[in-house]
């Protein structure tokens, strides 16, 4: 296969990071965090909408109509992070990323067991109301799903 | 200081304030996210798009130093316009690019690979993560390969081995900067 190289010529990007002035990297960081901290009340609305449309998509009745519900559940999942990542909310994004998983783990020619995006809508709208100092009750919500998928994921007996 | 592959000291200084910054989200608030972080940085973000023709309609037009684009969006999806832009975004081809994801489905594995993008941040990332990806970004002195369908950075820069120290730059800058500061709070003090 041909390869053609084009030698990177030098981005104006490079060239202004080194520019006389600009700010710390710790300054640039807190500067940033206080930013995002001023829309995190924004972000609970969003992922107060996220979930409660997770929890609203309906379970497929056909095949047919199953990969558009899927569609919407991972959109909302999808959201949840969005809205969750910034404040490092861990815990919220680790269980949509894993219903993320198990949605893209789906088979179009079986049905999807739909108490698995009733059991991860009810999840996620518990680690969103436990406080943030219950560690212990958030990690017990986080291994239960572990294990909801590590049953689900797991490859047919031989 | 900040080379691909190295972490950011936190002493290191940036100046990113005159960088032209594209920021390529279908949703408002992560729109506003990504823009808050970046004015944490020093960046103003000029072009805040919320969908991708938008996105290429000024690409056509306007010189661009750095994009940040979601991956996950209707109609051209982020993969979609960061290839557009390596092929036919003139001036802007290669335009430094970080694409930020919520998750990569298995399927679109192959598809973040070939875009072309520089980095890819998977979430949740924290503002420091963001910000080393930027800088890396800057620092990407990667060449730029077509090889068959893929125009982009060289994917094989695991080989170059360990990123080097401290730049010297980086150290009298850092000094100036804090003689800067230092100045500004015994101004402070004396009005």
């Amino acid at each position: 296969m041909t390869i053609i190289t084009h030698a990177q010529v030098r981005t104006k990007l490079s060239k202004v990071i080194d520019l006389p002035g600009g700010i710390s990297v710790g300054v640039a960081l807190s500067r940033a965090r206080t930013n995002i901290e001023s829309r995190r009340a924004q972000a609970e609305a969003v992922m107060e909408i996220e979930i409660a449309g997770l929890e609203g998509v309906a379970a497929p009745t056909t095949l047919g109509d199953q990969p558009f519900r899927l569609k919407e559940a991972y959109r909302a999942a999808n959201g949840v992070i969005d809205a969750a990542s910034p404040f490092e909310l861990a815990d919220l994004c680790q269980a949509a990323s894993g219903l993320c998983d198990m949605i893209d783990s789906a088979r179009p020619d079986l049905m999807f067991d739909w108490r698995v995006v009733k059991v991860y809508a009810r999840s996620l709208r518990l680690l969103q109301t436990l406080p943030l100092d219950q560690a212990g009750a958030r990690n017990t919500v986080l291994d239960s799903l572990k294990s909801v998928a590590d049953r689900k994921l797991q490859p047919p007996a031989a | 200081m900040g080379e691909v592959g190295e972490s950011l000291r936190e002493t290191s200084v940036i100046n990113l304030g005159s960088a032209s910054t594209m920021v390529v989200d279908d949703s408002t608030f992560g729109l506003d996210l990504t823009c808050q972080a970046l004015l944490g940085f020093g960046i103003r973000t000029q072009h805040a798009c919320q969908n991708a023709a938008e996105a290429m309609e000024i690409l056509s037009r306007h010189p661009i130093d750095l994009m940040v684009v979601d991956c996950e969006m209707p109609t051209v999806n982020g993969y979609e316009l960061v290839r557009w832009l390596r092929r036919s975004a003139g001036n802007n081809a290669m335009v430094p690019v970080s694409m930020t994801a919520a998750h990569i489905c298995r399927s679109k594995i192959a598809e973040v690979r070939d875009c072309g993008a520089n980095f890819v941040v998977t979430k949740p990332f924290s503002a420091s993560t963001l910000l080393e990806r930027i800088v890396w970004a800057a620092r990407d002195t990667r060449p730029f390969l077509e090889v068959g369908d893929y125009f982009g950075p060289d994917r094989r820069f695991r080989d170059l081995g360990a990123p080097a120290g401290e730049r010297r730059s980086a150290v009298i800058r850092k000094a100036a900067f804090d003689a800067q500061q230092s100045a500004q709070v015994a101004a402070g003090l004396e009005s």
